[in-house]
């Protein structure tokens, strides 16, 4: 398994590798991205930087919002050239328009298309779907487990399409990625001093003003709405919906043979990036060294073992 | 012309008859939404989701089948109703799809009916606001227009938006608006439901003791003016405020079809 690791400043790309990174991505301001942190600099130093290490670099191109016309769109194909010109090894893609685009122009993908986890894919046909538009790798949401993919790895496997996955500590959104309204306030309105912020992350906090009214209750199941209500209430302050992602699914996509282990916080600043991924080299280089030294059930249970009780590294 | 449906989901038409509800219901929607969009573990069973539909259709009415977005275990499930499906009149019965999974499934199966992209997929070719419905770029049309898909579902805001589908013809983009509850956003691991997974446990699977069927929950978010309306694993907000004058106006921004949903 290799360690990918986002990066927005040119000055991060050396720091990044050193500290574990495999492979490297970033997001350009031409081209539009899911999630904020843009590239200061330009793809053609951060592709040389990049290369000159001996790593890839991806470009994260998955907004689903390609707002575009049709010239517009022709554009953005130019501008996709231009980035696979500057050296740029794959483009991480999530809007299907972009596979209609490429069919319509008789073209093949200026670089290879890996498939955004803002495109969910969450079962083996869904993964037959996006491997025939073309594909060469999935990253699969974090709301899949590992037990639930092994169909997906499969399907993988046997188009020799790579697979990717998110460090469970480090990206937590529980709502279905690329399907949330909650990111951007396009409905709902944020009382003042509030705006910009994304409801599915901030939790309204305990012992804060949340109310939670039962409603439409089955008959005679008002003691259950009670207590239901009460467990709506603890997550919605706290933290949101449970996550599939544990130290568990993450040995056992290991053990299942992910190709890539991803670290995706674009805006993070430059030393909790590094710090982020030491941790992911750590957590991997635990994970081998266990695998190598143990029979699998008891190497899967020190590593959880070991995980529990992580604090960070020193 | 709008067509008129009527989203009962998971309910059977002898539910409906004991709540009181069949008769109205029959009289007043040409179409009944069954199935489930958001959530895998509601999808009824395939021999009930095929009962309910041949019973609409021998009252003369025509069905849409509501898929979610599924994993492995959803997949198997839709193989066997896609299979008695397709028994069905395919001119009386519509898919909605929400994965493109299910999509691929559908086509493996050979299902003659028409394929619909439902709420959970508008996101791939619609900008949405509560004032304006944008169609992305001409691909993301034809993405789906060459795959058989010419309708798309969308929820109501409560407002009438400006629309702008970048001149696509009128046989390229029918839609279907559901009112009054507009689906925010969705987690596989329900809000309700799904008990917290510890770090030495693998989930196998989403696994809940429907306690989605308890009751839906209003939640006044501090942060945000709306409320919120929490069902199993789906947010909602409410816009029960009607939002058109006349059909023609509704004709006018390409919804041909509405759907009423008499709970989130």
């Amino acid at each position: 398994m290799k360690i990918v690791s986002c990066f927005s400043r040119l000055s991060e790309i050396a720091p990044l590798a050193e500290a574990g990174a495999d492979e490297l991505y970033c997001a350009a301001a031409d081209l539009p991205a899911f999630g904020q942190g843009a590239l200061r600099g330009g793809l053609r130093a951060a592709a040389k930087r990049a290369h000159g290490l001996g790593k890839k670099l991806s470009l994260a191109v998955n907004s689903m919002k390609l707002t575009y016309s049709k010239r517009q769109m022709l554009e953005f194909y130019g501008r996709l050239g231009r980035a696979a010109e500057a050296g740029v090894d794959a483009f991480i893609v999530a809007s299907p328009s972009v596979f209609t685009l490429l069919e319509e122009l008789g073209k093949p993908p200026p670089a290879p298309i890996h498939l955004s986890s803002v495109q969910p894919c969450f079962n083996s046909r869904a993964a037959r779907y996006f491997i025939r538009l073309g594909i060469t790798r999935i990253v699969l949401p974090n709301q899949v487990s590992a037990l639930e993919s092994k169909e997906i790895f499969k399907e993988c496997r046997a188009a020799g399409v790579k697979t990717e996955i998110f460090d469970y500590r480090f990206f937590g959104c529980v709502y279905v990625n690329g399907r949330c309204s909650l990111h951007d306030p396009i409905f709902h309105t944020f009382t003042s001093g509030k705006e910009g912020g994304e409801l599915c992350r901030c939790g309204a906090g305990p012992g804060g003003t949340l109310r939670v009214k039962a409603e439409t209750v089955a008959t005679g199941r008002a003691a259950e709405a009670s207590a239901l209500a009460g467990r709506l209430y603890a997550r919605m302050t706290c933290g949101g919906p449970p996550r599939l992602a544990n130290a568990a699914s993450f040995f056992d996509f290991f053990s299942m043979g992910a190709d890539f282990l991803k670290y995706g916080t674009r805006r993070d600043p430059a030393a909790v990036k590094i710090s982020k991924v030491r941790e992911l080299r750590a957590m991997l280089d635990l994970a081998e060294g266990l695998a190598g030294s143990l029979p699998r059930p008891a190497a899967r249970s020190a590593f959880i073992a070991r995980m529990t009780s992580w604090r960070g590294l020193k | 012309m709008i067509e008129k449906g009527i989203k009962i989901s998971g309910l059977s038409p002898a539910r409906l008859e004991a709540g009181g509800a069949l008769k109205d219901a029959l009289e007043k929607f040409d179409w009944f939404y069954i199935g489930e969009e958001f959530c895998e573990n509601l999808l009824p069973a395939p021999a009930e989701l095929k009962r309910t539909a041949a019973f609409f259709l021998e009252k003369g009415r025509k069905v849409c089948v509501l898929t979610p977005p599924v994993s492995e275990r959803g997949i198997k499930n839709l193989k066997s109703a896609f299979r008695l499906l397709s028994r069905l009149d395919p001119d009386a019965v519509e898919l909605t799809v929400n994965d493109f999974g299910a999509l691929e499934l559908a086509r493996e199966c050979g299902l003659r009916v028409k394929i619909n992209a439902g709420r959970l997929l508008y996101g791939n070719l619609f900008m949405v606001r509560r004032s304006t419905l944008r169609l992305i770029n001409p691909q993301a049309l034809r993405f789906f227009t060459s795959r058989g898909i010419n309708r798309f579902e969308l929820s109501a805001t409560g407002e009438r938006p400006r629309t702008d589908f970048g001149g696509a013809g009128s046989g390229e983009l029918n839609l279907t608006l559901y009112y009054p509850y507009l689906n925010m956003t969705t987690t596989r691991t329900c809000l309700l439901g799904v008990p917290d997974i510890p770090p030495h446990e693998s989930a196998a699977g989403i696994n809940c003791r429907r306690e989605c069927a308890v009751a839906s929950f209003e939640v006044k978010h501090p942060l945000i003016k709306e409320s919120l309306l929490v069902r199993g694993n789906t947010v909602f907000m409410r816009f029960p405020r009607k939002f058109y004058s006349s059909e023609k106006s509704l004709e006018a921004m390409r919804v041909n079809r509405l759907v009423y949903c008499p709970f989130p």
